[in-house]
């Protein structure tokens, strides 16, 4: 086997062009999802994917890619809703929210004895990436790099005091359901080949090991997409001459670069 | 200070990525040890097919002969390619499947390969319908109409061994008459194994059976059986309380003394069916997973006609 062997294969192309294009994103978003406190609420939403192919599969949608972002946004958006009305803290309410839809989702699939057919959801599958959306995660990537453009010191305001943002005429509501929107598609339109259990980590960790050793906003974001596209690019190497899934792999990489990097930071005194 | 920490942080990626690229060279060096020139490749889907190619090939050097699953993996419902699956596919210069159905990642693998040469042994057989027999109206199976699983019934499973012989033959004139010989040395095995589910045959035939895996229906078949009620038990399927009722009535109604099991996804069920009523669970082995010695599929159809001997000699 020689050294770009896996360039000759149209499916490990597809993979390598949406790893390109899908881990910078993940590592800008992860930023914001950090600086927030809503990994929890980006673990919820990786789960609603579920519910979201079941509701397709009910309806009977051909594809369940659209049922899937569809209902993922409503879901962010109901969740907004309602963490920012209800008094019991945030975790229970997503937590409710979380376990109510994935049992919605198992129950709906595993009718008939029949989920082991999307069991490859919950692990990723690789192969299942398509022309059609490398298409779409390419215009999410716009759409995200546009709204962070304008967007980015609004958001930022948001983030560190909401009564802050407001005295500054900043519509907190307005920005704060963009960015799960912005979110929800971009976790809904990757998780068919990074799976359920482990496309939070994803999100979260190189922005985290970015922030142990980052000191101002631009070292945050600069070194999160730097770890999000080393990680992705290696894992997906790895995983192709060791064979085992892409997902769990670059999770593996990315855990590696926060576990040294916490470690530096600790002894630095960032 | 910032200066050594972008260079940590360089140092940290490089670091990484030699760690990994040793130990992925490593990986491929350990594979690359294993392949050898180019000789007839052929890949299997799984087990039985396996077992029955390997039987056709023999000692016959100049045949590389691969199989897609692991031995363990069992039934190919629902199975998953992965990128090492689609690699060994691209080498190989005949693919042989059981077909009917089972390997239902064949429209994706003759997409992506349009001239593989892909061949379901299971071809001109008589293929029992998903469900018959059953008294069971709710789909169970995701995979075609029908059901698949031949090669447990030992007459259809020497058909296919001819099916994968003659595939054999085309694809490498130059050894027909091994292939020939290897295969009627292996259906003469076969053989005795129907000798003896035919001696069974006396006692058991018209009897009713309930069955806990669609494959039994074939066994059942062989030995003459009436089919009742056909569960469907297999990989990732959760029983309801009502069909556990369902089946327990069902067993009850028809006066039912032998269920079909297997073992590994019917133990739960089966001990109910034994504290609840008088029939006897007797666990079976489907024959769809085990190791790749030659004779296994002879040693454990053997197990299974001896089991079935002891099940019936108890009444």
């Amino acid at each position: 086997m020689s050294m770009f062997s896996w360039l000759h294969y149209d499916f490990m192309k597809y993979a390598f062009l949406a790893i390109l294009i899908i881990t910078p994103l993940f590592g800008v978003m992860g930023t914001m999802i950090v600086n927030n406190k809503m990994a929890f609420f980006s673990d919820a939403l990786g789960h609603s994917a579920l519910t979201g192919i079941a509701v397709g599969v009910v309806f009977g949608v051909n594809d369940t890619n659209i049922s899937m972002v569809v209902f993922a946004v409503v879901f962010a958006l109901l969740l907004n809703k309602i963490s920012s009305k209800v008094a019991a803290s945030t975790d229970t309410v997503i937590s409710v929210f979380s376990s109510f839809s994935i049992a919605i989702g198992l129950a709906i699939l595993s009718k008939g004895g029949n989920f082991s057919k999307y069991s490859s959801i919950l692990v990723g599958d690789i192969l299942s990436i398509t022309p059609l959306e490398l298409w779409y995660l390419l215009v999410i990537l716009l759409v995200t790099v546009l709204f962070w453009l304008i967007g980015f010191n609004k958001l930022l305001a948001v983030s560190l005091n909401r009564t802050l943002a407001k005295s500054r005429h900043i519509s907190v509501a307005w920005m704060e359901n963009l960015f799960a929107v912005l979110t929800a598609l971009i976790v809904m339109l990757s998780i068919k080949w990074v799976g359920i259990l482990i496309i939070n980590a994803l999100l979260i960790l190189p922005a985290a090991s970015s922030r142990n050793i980052s000191e101002n906003m631009r070292e945050y974001h600069f070194f999160s997409i730097l770890f999000s596209m080393f990680s992705g690019n290696l894992g997906l190497i790895i995983s192709y001459y060791v064979n085992v899934a892409t997902g769990p792999t670059i999770v593996i990489l990315a855990s590696i670069i926060y576990f040294i990097t916490y470690w530096w930071g600790r002894r630095n005194h960032i | 200070m910032r200066k050594r920490k972008y260079l940590f942080v360089f140092c940290m990626l490089l670091a990484i990525t030699l760690a990994g690229g040793i130990f992925t060279g490593a990986y491929i060096r350990l594979e690359d040890r294993r392949e050898e020139g180019h000789k007839l490749h052929i890949v299997t889907s799984f087990y039985p097919v396996y077992i029955a190619a390997l039987n056709v090939v023999g000692d016959n050097t100049d045949v590389e002969l691969e199989n897609l699953s692991e031995p363990q993996t069992g039934c190919m419902h629902d199975y998953q390619l992965t990128p090492k699956d689609m690699i060994l596919l691209s080498g190989a210069d005949l693919f042989l499947v059981n077909g009917g159905g089972i390997e239902n990642f064949l429209t994706e693998v003759s997409e992506a390969y349009p001239s593989l040469n892909i061949y379901q042994a299971a071809q001109g057989l008589e293929l029992l319908a998903e469900g018959d027999g059953h008294g069971h109206d709710e789909k169970q199976h995701n995979h075609s109409e029908e059901n698949a699983h031949a090669w447990i019934d030992t007459r259809l499973y020497a058909k296919m061994v001819q099916n994968i012989a003659a595939a054999l033959m085309e694809a490498d004139p130059a050894n027909q008459t091994v292939y020939q010989k290897n295969a009627d040395h292996y259906c003469a095995k076969i053989q005795k194994l129907t000798d003896q589910f035919a001696e069974l045959k006396e006692t058991t035939a018209g009897q009713p059976a309930v069955i806990f895996h669609e494959a039994y229906a074939y066994l059942a078949k062989e030995l003459g059986m009436q089919t009742v009620y056909c569960l469907n038990l297999d990989e990732e399927r959760q029983v309801s309380a009502r069909e556990t009722a369902d089946v327990l009535e069902e067993i009850t109604e028809h006066q039912i003394s032998i269920v079909f099991a297997e073992e590994l996804y019917g133990k739960d069920l089966g001990n109910t069916v034994q504290e609840e009523t008088d029939a006897e669970v007797c666990y079976l082995d489907t024959l769809v997973r085990g190791d790749y010695k030659a004779d296994s599929y002879l040693n454990m159809a053997q197990k299974n006609i001896d089991l079935l001997k002891q099940a019936f000699k108890k009444k």
